[in-house]
């Protein structure tokens, strides 16, 4: 048995839980605008060509790509506005300072909504701090998986890679890339993380993603696909092995008038980088006379959540775990 | 009879040292633990024999859910508890199921992890041993290199593992004692060290043993053991059953608008 003991860990795995609580987020982002630039800041998207790859490479072939990423541009508050906070955030810098929206395509930044589409997500993102009906209720802020692509813009994860897999540990879950090419799921079953078949090509990850059950968002600012959507993924690893970039295509004609492409790019983290219980939340493991390397150590949420749920009612929050083990 | 202990002493000296079958499959020359398992018995509901029950407050559900029978997994049959110890899974059991994690979808622990009625999945890399586990798809890491003490207080502790021989042994410590074993009450605490044996019959049986040492819950350590089975049906894929979501109305119902009038 460990002895409680006041350390930074305790902190760090209660910040993971906590950490979409839009108290702390204010905290932690005020500390961050300009001036005090941090990963989270970036305000470009590094040009990744997809091509050959040279660096290490696992006993099955696949690139060596393990350890702890994540996205280098803001976090899930706003999906076409990365840095422009989440809805109603009056704080921000001007646009022309702010990253680009991860829509590339179409040109104009914006997902390609059909009008019934649109309005239910100017819905969710109105509704977001007044969820006066279930349907609005953020689902990650209790615990549900961030699934794809939003977990991708929540906290750091870890990717590590087995003899024909890829997963991706996420704090709200796991995901598991398989690559031995067996056929996708039948179509009525849906799951938060989708169900993803993948194969290396040179430099690039390229995973085709089906049976979503779309339940998750893709930021605060409500948007969202259905069941049918279709997404084709392609993660393109810079040559050093530092970056990657995560271009994505969503097929949806129930919601979307056209296939439209967001991009995400992600660097890697480790050495020399203090855990900062958000994009970094691996921690130095404690093995003397070794290289350096990171674990984490738990990947837990609704064990601890509890200031979620002040979104929905916050004089209500203090009896919200009386009755939990 | 002096005799018949000799023979069972040697009876069970030959279980113990029994190697695994010779044809199981092998990955670097260990036996090769990938796909996806599951235990099939009645454990999770409670580790000791237990006779078939409804479940009183779900009499709406009739015949769909009732607690199957199960005999005991325990070697020897019973938890040796300490007497304080046994007082605590009593009030556990009779709080069930509001006493239990599981009712709420928080992490396991292990070795209930391996238990629960649902499959996991066995990756099995170079550096580390995966299981991922179809509830709450939560995840544990086997460190095969990077022994050290854990260093924190966790749901599922922090598991070293090491080949002995064609047995896959896992020590995991670091417990923060707030999972329990099963529905019934059962319980250890942050002191819990368990010691995990996972053993291929054949290609599709693994022998699975945990042996639990907790000084403060129990008098002596005390083994589980039972089958796991693997997943032969074609293209078989572990399935989430994210259950977070399920639970929300226990979570959070406190937090409902008042309904309108």
């Amino acid at each position: 048995m460990l002895v409680a003991r006041s350390n930074p860990h305790f902190f760090s795995l209660f910040l993971s839980a906590i950490a979409c609580a839009p108290v702390w987020l204010f905290a932690q982002e005020a500390s961050r605008a300009p001036g005090g630039e941090t990963t989270r800041w970036e305000h470009e998207v590094p040009v990744i060509h997809s091509g050959e790859w040279n660096g290490p490479r696992l006993t099955d072939g696949q690139p060596d790509v393990q350890g702890f990423w994540s996205n280098t541009i803001a976090n899930h508050n706003n999906w076409t506005d990365p840095q422009g906070g989440e809805p109603g955030d009056t704080r921000s810098r001007p646009r022309k300072h702010r990253a680009p929206s991860r829509v590339i395509d179409p040109p104009d930044g914006q997902v390609p909504f059909q009008p019934w589409a649109r309005a239910l997500q100017q819905e969710f993102a109105a509704h977001l701090y007044n969820p006066v009906k279930p349907q609005y209720i953020e689902p990650l802020a209790r615990c549900a998986p961030g699934g794809v692509p939003k977990s991708f813009i929540w906290h750091g994860y870890e990717i590590r890679q087995y003899p024909g897999y890829v997963l991706f540990l996420f704090d709200s879950g796991t995901r598991i890339i398989h690559l031995d090419g067996k056929p996708h799921l039948p179509a009525n079953i849906k799951l938060w993380n989708a169900d993803s078949r993948g194969h290396w090509e040179g430099n690039t990850l390229v995973v085709d993603v089906t049976s979503n059950n779309a339940k998750a968002r893709f930021g605060r600012s409500g948007e969202f696909a259905s069941e049918n959507v279709h997404i084709t993924e392609r993660f393109i690893f810079s040559e050093d092995g530092e970056r990657y970039n995560y271009v994505a295509t969503f097929t949806d004609p129930t919601v979307y008038t056209r296939p439209w492409t967001a991009i995400i790019p992600a660097r890697r983290r480790g050495v020399g980088e203090p855990p900062d219980g958000w994009h970094f939340s691996g921690e130095l493991a404690n093995a003397p006379g070794q290289p350096p390397f990171f674990e984490h150590y738990e990947r837990i949420c609704v064990e601890n959540n509890g200031a979620f749920g002040q979104v929905a009612a916050p004089a209500q929050h203090a009896s919200s775990s009386g009755a939990r083990p | 009879m002096p005799g018949v202990s000799l023979v069972a002493l040697l009876l069970i000296a030959a279980f113990s040292a029994r190697p695994a079958a010779a044809d199981v499959p092998r990955l670097g020359g260990k036996p090769n633990l990938n796909g996806i398992w599951q235990a099939m018995n009645s454990a999770n509901w409670n580790l000791e024999a237990h006779s078939a029950q409804k479940i009183d407050s779900q009499w709406e559900l009739g015949a769909l859910f009732p607690i199957p029978a199960g005999k005991s997994v325990v070697v020897g049959g019973k938890i040796p508890y300490l007497p304080e110890a046994l007082k605590v899974r009593d009030k556990l059991r009779a709080e069930w199921p509001n006493s239990d994690p599981e009712t709420f979808c928080y992490l396991p622990g292990i070795p209930r992890a391996t238990y629960m009625p649902y499959p996991f999945q066995i990756i099995q890399g170079d550096r580390d041993i995966l299981m991922v586990y179809s509830y709450a798809t939560a995840n544990r890491t086997i460190f095969m290199k990077d022994h050290q003490d854990p260093p924190i207080d966790s749901w599922m502790g922090r598991s070293n593992g090491h080949w002995e021989g064609d047995t896959l042994v896992v020590e995991t410590t670091g417990f923060n004692g707030r999972a329990r074993l099963d529905r019934a009450g059962n319980h250890f605490s942050p002191a819990l060290k368990v010691v995990e044996r996972f053993t291929m019959e054949n290609a599709n049986v693994i022998r699975y043993e945990a042996t639990l040492e907790d000084p403060q819950t129990y008098s002596r350590p005390w083994t589980i053991r039972m089958p796991l089975y693997k997943h032969v049906e074609e293209n078989a894929e572990l399935l989430e059953l994210k259950c977070v979501p399920f639970a929300e109305e226990l979570l959070y119902k406190d937090l409902e608008l008042p309904a309108k009038k």
